[in-house]
């Protein structure tokens, strides 16, 4: 197979290097240990893909399930390699200017949509400025300094940017900034375009068809660009809605992949067993979430730093990661995800003492809140996530727990329409469980977080515990800029102290998703991005 | 009497269902005593086995799955029993009414009784649940919203039949008021029916409860045999006891309210017998 | 024609019902807190407030909700059932799509609790008191109380996975692409477990009912005096015993249609049978309003339409009856 890459002339030569690289990646993953086979082309591959997206806007909408089938789909100008460095695609090179506000990228010739339009530099163009920058719920951060695409020429798209973002090439893959066709786009409204469901891009497979609830069919793209790709002839994602199926699902074979953690936790340990089987945690390095509680400050007592602190203390991080997670990801230790190598640092205040009860019972008596005759100090109302089970658990435990230092929790399980309105609206909750992507970049992440000017009524998943502090407000606004990397990597380890001293919020796990496959299914993860990248090597053993 | 006693007594699956019943108080009773811990306590190593420390074994957090069932009783009993109560109430009132008072507000209630009759209950629940948000009596109200018609109409008919009689008639024309002759004469007349099927209702309510649990809308504060069951089908493979346990408790506390109630019918109500 | 007058006078009754379901709906699902913007900007992460604020005037959910009631009711009246922007397609659409296998599996457990409930109930009452009875009424029993998601999940792990002999879930064998009499046998292999599932409940009902429905028809004058003219006991039975009984279960399975959709939300989730269930309880989760109403007027026409045909039955099992 490699040799049939470096023999195709039309692939640059970037490309042909960066798909062995991917190879050579995966070679670290398990049950590889013998050479590659040959891979064999045709096949149908089944995925999991849970829950079933409600639209295919993937240029519009971010949730998490849609580039699961969007990237089979749409490209983007770049892919990254196993150590997150830049690698071309839909581009061929890129030049970033000395003062960081120029990038300049040339384009692939002869890459044409599905709908038979040719690809050029006016399509990156109006995706970005015109779709991507108006409706993309994260392009007020991620593209917040993107003034213009220039297009000299067809092949060649000039970036023009206010001020350095070096997080802005970090997020050029398909799964953040998908490539859209411009004549399909042109005169009408992004958000109501007719390819929402029937998305049209470059990508390796074609949207065939979607039957709701049930499965969404994409076909192998005949004249795809990339020489002898890809070698599946159908990928369908199939939508089961209970978790106990999907396993079912996978252990009789009539799935070949399931991603994200489609796969209960619970039952990985299970299917590990399973000859037919396998797992993989690689794949996830450029998906960095954590599990948090976000604390109301204005209920009187969050409101104390001490407080905070107490219940900090009072959680037992790796029992929540052993048994409400059943073993995968590590006990989170502060705002930052272990995953962004080099800017996270654990020389922070730790809450996972030995005595870590004890301190935390002083708080609270220190604070002046002892507990009543029945042993509790005071009541608060926890809200808990809607998106699934897992997270009814874990609010179950932390009733437990906190408990222990006489806090006392009454568990609010409502809707996801209610709990958000609850949370993010009318700010009337006390604890609140969710689960925050930290995206590509500590800017994505954090800054919502914690900036004070992220206390935004009405906006889901930004600072709704009130926290606002003048220093993290103008390090989050350097960290935005800097280019040096030491200097970044100062500026973020100076967060982490300080958010991990005030804990205005309290970080529970960092997520770990797993991937489950079918031992007849290879190359199924060849990057940093998993299965948020297309399957164009992956093949089925006959 | 004392020959309906002895005719309930005859009636083996009504004696078994009383057993049964009879167990179950005595778990709603005794919970407290026999697991002094709150069932959401972490009590031990998750996901042992049942007959080891813990008789039917822990959940995926480390909790009592017994201590859970003996609590869950509490709740099933306390839903299903407020639930048909509550329904019952509905039901009378509205089939009271309109049986009693006939005419155009007959029409117009029967017509109501009929609308709900139509909506799928469940789906009806679900959206009252919903609106607002799970809790023990939000699971209450969703219940008793959708098991009221089939009293109502009971009620009507009977009011309806007895409404004829003559000593009614007599009542009425002694001057009684409307409400003493309802409440005095023609309740007293139609309680048996209405006890018999009443009963098979708290079934029903026990089944619905389990379904909004399962579905993630039970009250997440307070143990439910439902609540089980959905914490345990994440891991019904490996720790099938989680999720087993619960489904039997339900089985056979649905069973044994159904047998009392089927007995109470032959009882009480000649006109269901066999049923 | 006589038959036609009275069709036309039936769905004249169902008017007032279908609305009146509509606007309890309306009303019901706009008292619960949230929206559809929120949920959709929820799962997408962070969003502005201009984006959200575009995805409610998109949504018409910045209008008052008078105003929303009227377009609504405006647009019932063409049966233009609205747009569902969550899910970026015209309601009517999805509901279509997911209509057929809701329809399979609510008429394959519907016929089978009717047909196999009156034959075992017949059964049981034909042989009163003995083993047959004993153990049909027991079983029935059981079955009767035994909730419908928690079998679901038991014959999963016993017939999809210990024995394998059965697929676990969905409609058909995703990407096999059968044609013919290969995808009807496929089809059916998947509705077994979630119609079993699905119409035990009832079945155990409606052998309850055929069984005392029976024993009470032999009890009455007319079987004693068919009795006395020498009639056979066969001819009493399929003749007139059996008529009448099956006109109580006919009745009863009318009333209970509607019941069979909500039932059919947790088998659906629990079998990912891809049906109107799942797309309701989708639809309530996000505040899917238009989807939401759109699924509770269909399905109510369907709770008409199933009353109407078991209204048919009806006059054709009892000829006393007139329309």
């Amino acid at each position: 197979m490699i040799d049939r890459l470096h023999s195709s002339t039309s692939i640059s030569r970037r490309t042909a290097l960066a798909l062995p690289l991917g190879l050579a990646g995966l070679s670290a993953a398990p049950r590889q240990a013998a050479a590659e086979p040959e891979p064999v082309r045709g096949g149908t591959m089944v995925m999991i893909v849970n829950p079933e997206p409600s639209t295919l806007a993937h240029y519009a909408v971010s949730a998490g399930n849609i580039p699961m089938i969007a990237t089979q789909v749409y490209e983007g100008l770049l892919t990254y390699d196993w150590d997150q460095k830049p690698q071309p695609n839909l581009a061929k090179s890129w030049e970033v200017s000395p003062d960081g506000k120029t990038i300049t990228f040339k384009l692939q010739t002869g890459v044409t949509f599905h709908n038979g339009a040719p690809f050029t530099s006016a399509d990156v163009q109006y995706s970005f400025m015109e779709v991507l920058k108006k409706v993309h719920p994260t392009a007020p951060v991620v593209l917040a300094e993107l003034i213009a695409v220039d297009t000299p020429d067809a092949e060649t798209a000039v970036f023009r940017l206010a001020n350095p973002a070096p997080y802005m090439m970090k997020a050029m893959a398909a799964r953040d900034l998908p490539i859209v066709c411009k004549s399909v786009f042109e005169g009408t409204d992004p958000l109501s375009n007719p390819t929402a469901n029937k998305p049209i891009g470059t990508g390796p497979f074609k949207f065939v068809s979607w039957e709701r609830g049930q499965s969404l069919r994409l076909d192998r793209n005949e004249k795809y660009w990339k020489p002898g790709l890809p070698y599946l002839n159908r990928i369908v994602a199939r939508f089961i809605p209970d978790a106990g199926t999907r396993s079912a699902a996978m252990e009789t074979g009539e799935a070949h992949f399931a991603g994200y953690s489609a796969v209960n936790y619970a039952d990985v340990a299970r299917m590990k067993q399973n000859p037919i089987l396998d797992t993989t945690t690689k794949g996830y390095e450029m998906t960095p979430a954590l599990s948090v509680l976000e604390l109301n400050s204005h209920h009187p007592h969050l409101d104390k730093k001490e407080v905070r602190q107490a219940i900090a203390y009072a959680i037992d991080r790796t029992f929540i990661r052993d048994n409400v997670m059943f073993g995968y990801g590590e006990p989170a230790t502060g705002p930052l995800s272990r995953k962004f190598v080099g800017l996270y640092t654990d020389q922070v205040r730790r809450y996972d003492v030995p005595n870590r009860l004890e301190i935390a019972n002083k708080l609270l008596d220190d604070s002046g809140l002892p507990r009543g005759a029945d042993g509790s100090r005071f009541e608060l109302h926890l809200e808990v996530n809607s998106f699934g089970e897992q997270w009814l658990r874990q609010a179950e435990y932390l009733k437990q727990a906190l408990a222990q230092i006489g806090i006392t929790v009454i568990l609010r399980s409502e809707d996801t329409a209610t709990w958000l309105r609850r949370a993010y609206t009318d700010y009337d909750y006390d604890i609140s469980e969710p689960f925050l992507s930290q995206g590509i970049d500590p800017v994505v992440g954090l800054n919502r977080q914690y900036l004070s000017s992220q206390i935004r009524k009405g906006v889901t998943f930004v600072n709704n515990s009130f926290y606002a502090n003048p220093k993290i407000d103008r390090l989050l606004g350097e960290g935005r800029t800097e280019i040096d990397p030491a200097k970044r990597t100062e500026i973020y380890h100076k967060v982490q102290q300080i958010l991990t001293e005030d804990s205005p919020l309290i970080w529970l796990v960092d997520v770990q998703y797993v991937s489950i496959f079918n031992r007849k299914l290879h190359n199924h993860t060849t990057g940093p991005l998993g299965t948020y990248q297309a399957f164009e090597t992956a093949w089925l053993e006959k | 009497m004392r020959a309906g006693f002895a005719r309930f007594a005859r009636n083996r699956l009504a004696l078994f269902g009383a057993v049964v019943l009879l167990l179950v108080l005595v778990l709603v009773v005794s919970a407290p005593l026999a697991y002094p811990n709150n069932p959401f306590q972490l009590v031990g190593k998750p996901l042992q086995p049942p007959g080891g420390a813990f008789l039917l074994g822990t959940d995926t957090l480390g909790r009592d799955v017994a201590a859970g069932i003996a609590y869950g009783s509490r709740t099933s009993m306390l839903i299903g029993l407020s639930a048909t109560l509550a329904a019952i109430g509905i039901g009378i009132l509205v089939g009271g009414i309109a049986g009693y008072y006939r005419g155009r507000v007959e029409l117009v209630l029967m017509r109501v009784t009929e609308f709900f009759q139509t909506i799928p209950a469940f789906v009806l629940a679900i959206l009252i649940v919903a609106v607002l948000s799970p809790s023990v009596p939000s699971e209450i109200i969703a219940i008793a919203a959708v098991s009221w018609p089939g009293i109502a109409r009971l009620v009507r008919g009977e009011f309806v039949a007895l409404g004829g009689r003559e000593f009614v008639l007599a009542c009425a024309g002694l001057g009684a008021s409307d409400l003493r002759i309802i409440f005095r004469h023609l309740l007293p007349n139609c309680l048996p029916p209405i006890i018999a099927v009443g009963s098979l209702l708290i079934g029903t309510a026990i089944l619905i409860e389990a379904g909004l649990a399962f579905l993630g809308l039970g009250d997440p504060n307070v143990m439910s045999w439902g609540l089980i069951i959905s914490a345990g089908r994440a891991v019904l493979r490996q720790a099938w006891w989680i999720a087993t346990f619960p489904g039997i408790a339900i089985l056979l506390t649905v069973l044994g309210v159904n047998l009392v109630g089927d007995g109470l019918g032959e009882v009480l109500n000649p006109r269901l017998r066999n049923r | 024609m006589r038959l036609a007058r009275y069709l036309g006078y039936r769905l004249l009754l169902a008017v007032p019902v279908i609305l009146g379901i509509i606007v309890l709906n309306f009303f019901l699902i706009h008292a619960a807190p949230g929206d559809a913007a929120s949920v959709l900007a929820g799962e997408s992460g962070a969003a502005t407030p201009e984006y959200m604020a575009l995805l409610r005037h998109k949504f018409g959910l910045d209008q008052p909700l008078s105003t929303q009631f009227a377009v609504y009711l405006l647009n019932m009246a063409h049966l233009d059932l609205g747009y569902s922007f969550r899910n970026d397609s015209p309601v009517l659409e999805l509901i279509l799509d997911r209509l057929g296998p809701t329809l399979l599996l609510m008429l394959t457990a519907f016929v089978v609790a009717v047909l196999l409930g009156s034959l075992l109930g017949v059964l049981a009452a034909s042989g009163r008191n003995g083993w047959r009875d004993n153990l049909i009424s027991l079983a029935s029993l059981v079955a009767y109380a035994t909730p419908g998601f928690w079998l679901g999940l038991m014959m999963i792990v016993v017939f999809a996975i210990n024995l394998a002999w059965l697929p676990t879930s969905g409609l058909d064998t995703v990407g096999a692409d059968n044609e013919g009499w290969d995808e009807v046998i496929d089809i059916a292999r998947h509705l077994v477990m979630p119609a079993t599932a699905l119409s035990l409940f009832y079945l155990a009902l409606y052998a309850r009912v055929m069984r005392a429905s029976m024993l009470e028809q032999t009890g009455m004058d007319y079987v004693t005096t068919a009795r006395a003219k020498g009639q056979t006991e066969r001819r009493i039975i399929f003749g007139h015993v059996l008529r009448n009984a099956l006109l109580t279960v006919v009745t009863m399975a009318g009333v209970q249609a509607g019941n069979l959709i909500g039932g059919s939300i947790v088998v659906e989730t629990v079998f990912g049978w891809p049906g109107i269930g799942t797309l309701a309880f989708n639809a309530l989760q996000s505040r899917d309003l238009n989807l939401l109403l759109g699924i509770f007027f269909v399905s109510a026409c369907l709770v008409v339409v199933v009353n109407l045909i078991v209204d048919l039955v009806y006059v054709t099992l009892d000829p006393r009856i007139e329309i």
